[in-house]
């Protein structure tokens, strides 16, 4: 036992004193924090956007539409059109009149931001044409297209003989969606902020997988072409210096991502105050309540995902002897962790599936997938335990072939062994 | 106490078809040097691992002061110096050599006290620099060698077994390295050491085996050996200028048996019946200087030669004169 609290303490020690280690954990709070405080600071800082209203309107339509989208398009039905330039052309004249608008977009001299063309497709409620140098963004096109339809609603109201003052009264429809998530604990907040929390949970926890796992590697690598292994492995046993290896690169692991929540939550807690003091107003966000019952279950999955990768990729470190196969030797453990981490759009468009079920419950790809699920819909407690049992017995497992692989690879030298000869060892070693 | 520090009996080791120790049986007494002589790729290595249970024979029985289990309260009692060296190169000299340390069962202040006293003895501290705090990878191959010769003695091992480990040091490290083994023996410990530089077992080992292809091919104390191979052995230092007629007289076989011609010295083993003194009288005869003619015991080197053969001399290991 002091031989294997030895090994974990040198692991932990040597890894968080490293300049890489103090570095990225000072650093990625300060990074979180600028996410959640500077989009407001400049949010506040900054214009609005630019001026909708600043195009041609072509309106072939031979009503009043083009005029009453400009209106639209300045701010609502009694908004001034004064920037834009509506042209009623007649149907046959449009191209001339396009090409017109278009050397409006592009001239030097106050260019225009696009034209739109209204016809008679457009009063039929069919389609309008826009092309703009902003025709790619999405909020800009939305926008024009959304005044379109309310002038044409106005339209068409005006028409059936209502006064434009009434028409202004009904057509005014403000609508913002709040999302609720239901689960156990009753009504969540935010619905998209909890998917996107926990596809942040995901990645992080790909990222740590990944990263460490790396480490793993190549320290294995490095012990084993450095030789400093025999003496090692003269005073203690393989499975004690795998285990003390895994436990310590965990450790220091599991601590900068305990920091990493620690001082990222207390930066959103104590935004409030930063933000009064740059004089910006403060947005409540809507961030998912994690409970303890959830931080434990989130915990289990990374001690015991951390377990499962750590030991196969420590097994293909002890495979290797140079840098240029370490690439190599690592790709199968990193494809299990890539083909977790490629699913997590499809299960957070769709959770409940049963495709998105399987995944979540599946050894390799439980301690990212099923953090992703579980944030984002309400999984049984059986589900869980079911998983997490599942993912026990695969790290069990792991670690047991990892090892035998680990005990002979660590004294091969020369060529890197193919899988037929790591599954020989494997069944000598049984 | 068990007066043997090692038994190995009918050891058996193989890789993948190729046998490297073939039913390989040596004891070593308790407190004294030991040499494991053998070419390179003779199987010296693979016997050292298994010793020290980092490979498991694949019959035979290996008992170290009466156990056969390394992974009890005997493994602490073995300092093991590898023929690879090899420590954490980002790390701290005192923070490798306290691991170390922590691995054999020695912690805290005693740890601390240890690896300062060893510092001290083997000058990588109390000089213009103190090593002790550098980085290993600072350091100097020979210093390299220094500190992990250290983390071999940290916790003062009752059975020390150094793989190589003259190879790649200089003439100073290399006599810092002996005092200390010397030291050991002194104060009782059991040193046990492989090497192919004959000089050097012949110096320090008061017994030695000889193994060849895995196999033993002799052991015994170095006198016993010596006076098993016995024979007629004269050494000759001859002048600068060698008549042509010497090695006339080195080619007669009524007088020479064989002869190992390190330029300015030669070793020459008789041929049976063969009378020391003639040879001298004709060496004088032919005009050569002769500034000396001793009859001596076999070298180390010269019983290897005879016993493992040229062939089993890998190029550059015939560092004997």
């Amino acid at each position: 036992m002091a031989k294997l609290w030895a090994i974990i303490k040198r692991e932990y020690l040597e890894r968080v004193r490293s300049k890489w280690y103090l570095l990225s954990t000072a650093l990625a709070p300060l990074f979180f924090g600028i996410i959640a405080i500077v989009p407001m600071v400049i949010a506040s800082r900054t214009k609005a956007s630019p001026d909708l209203s600043h195009v041609v309107i072509l309106d072939a339509t031979g009503t009043q539409l083009g005029l009453r989208v400009a209106g639209e398009l300045a701010g609502g039905i009694s908004g001034a059109p004064t920037r834009a330039v509506v042209r009623a052309v007649a149907p046959s004249e449009l191209a001339p009149a396009e090409t017109l608008a278009t050397h409006e977009v592009m001239r030097l001299q106050d260019p225009m931001l696009g034209y739109l063309v209204l016809d008679s497709s457009t009063i039929a409620g069919h389609s309008e044409r826009y092309a703009g140098r902003n025709a790619s963004t999405l909020v800009d096109v939305s926008e024009i297209e959304s005044s379109v339809r309310r002038a044409l609603l106005a339209q068409r109201l005006e028409h059936e003989g209502l006064q434009p003052s009434r028409i202004k009264e009904l057509t005014k429809v403000d609508l913002k969606m709040t999302s609720e998530r239901l689960s156990d604990r009753g009504r969540e907040v935010g619905g998209l902020a909890n998917a996107l929390f926990s596809y942040l949970i995901a990645f992080v926890l790909y990222m740590m997988l990944v990263i460490y796992g790396q480490q793993i590697l190549r320290g294995v690598m490095e012990e084993k072409t450095s030789r400093v292994a025999e003496v090692v492995i003269s005073s203690v046993s393989t499975d004690t210096l795998l285990a003390g290896k895994v436990i310590g690169v965990g450790g220091a692991s599991l601590t900068q991502i305990i920091v990493w929540v620690v001082s990222t939550a207390l930066v959103f807690k104590s935004r409030g105050v930063i933000l009064a003091r740059l004089h910006v107003a403060n947005v409540e966000l809507p961030i998912p309540h994690i409970g303890i019952g959830i931080a434990l279950l989130l915990l289990a999955f990374f001690v015991l995902g951390f377990i499962f990768y750590a030991a196969l990729f420590a097994a293909m470190g002890s495979t290797v002897t140079n840098e240029q196969d370490v690439q190599q030797a690592s790709l199968p453990v990193t494809m299990l962790l890539v083909a977790s981490i490629v699913f997590i759009q499809p299960i957070l468009l769709d959770p409940t599936s049963t495709f998105s079920k399987v995944m979540s419950w599946l050894p390799f790809s439980s301690p990212i997938l099923m953090p992703l699920r579980m944030t984002v819909v309400q999984v049984s407690w059986a589900e869980l335990a079911g998983t997490l049992a599942g993912l026990l017995l695969a790290c069990v497992a792991a670690t047991w072939v990892a090892a035998r692989i680990y005990r002979v690879g660590m004294l091969m030298y020369g060529k890197r062994p193919t899988f037929r000869e790591m599954a020989r060892w494997v069944r000598r070693a049984a | 106490m068990s007066e043997i520090a090692l038994d190995i009996q009918n050891v058996r080791k193989s890789f993948s078809g190729h046998v490297a120790v073939k039913n390989l049986s040596l004891q070593v007494p308790c407190g004294s040097v030991y040499g494991l002589l053998g070419p390179n790729g003779a199987g010296k290595t693979t016997t050292i691992r298994m010793i020290l249970d980092i490979i498991e024979p694949d019959s035979g029985t290996i008992s170290i002061f009466g156990e056969s289990s390394l992974r009890g309260r005997a493994g602490n009692r073995i300092g093991y110096l590898p023929e690879e060296r090899g420590l954490y190169k980002k790390m701290q000299v005192r923070r490798v050599l306290k691991f170390l340390a922590e691995l054999k069962g020695v912690r805290g202040r005693d740890a601390d006290k240890r690896i300062e006293m060893w510092l001290q003895r083997l000058s990588l501290t109390g000089g213009d620099k103190d090593w002790g705090s550098a980085r290993v990878e600072e350091l100097s191959r020979g210093m390299q060698q220094k500190v992990q010769f250290i983390g071999a003695l940290l916790h003062e091992p009752e059975l020390i077994i150094l793989d190589e480990p003259f190879s790649g040091l200089d003439p100073m490290n290399a006599q810092a390295l002996k005092d200390t083994v010397v030291d050991l023996r002194r104060e009782g410990r059991t040193v046990i050491f492989s090497t192919h530089l004959m000089e050097n077992a012949e110096r320090l080992c008061d017994a030695v085996c000889i193994i060849a292809h895995g196999e033993k091919v002799l052991d015994g104390t170095v006198t016993a050996v010596k006076a098993e191979h016995g024979g007629h052995y004269v050494a000759i230092a001859l002048g600068q200028d060698r008549p042509s007629a010497v090695a006339d007289i080195f080619a007669d076989r009524s007088l020479v048996n064989g002869l190992d011609d390190s330029n300015r010295t030669v070793e020459i083993e008789l041929a049976p019946n063969a009378d020391a003194q003639l040879l001298l009288r004709k060496l004088i005869d032919a005009g050569a200087t002769v500034e000396r003619f001793e009859l001596v015991q076999p070298s180390l080197h010269r019983i290897f030669l005879d016993t493992v053969g040229a062939t089993g001399v890998e190029p550059g290991m015939s560092g004997h004169g």
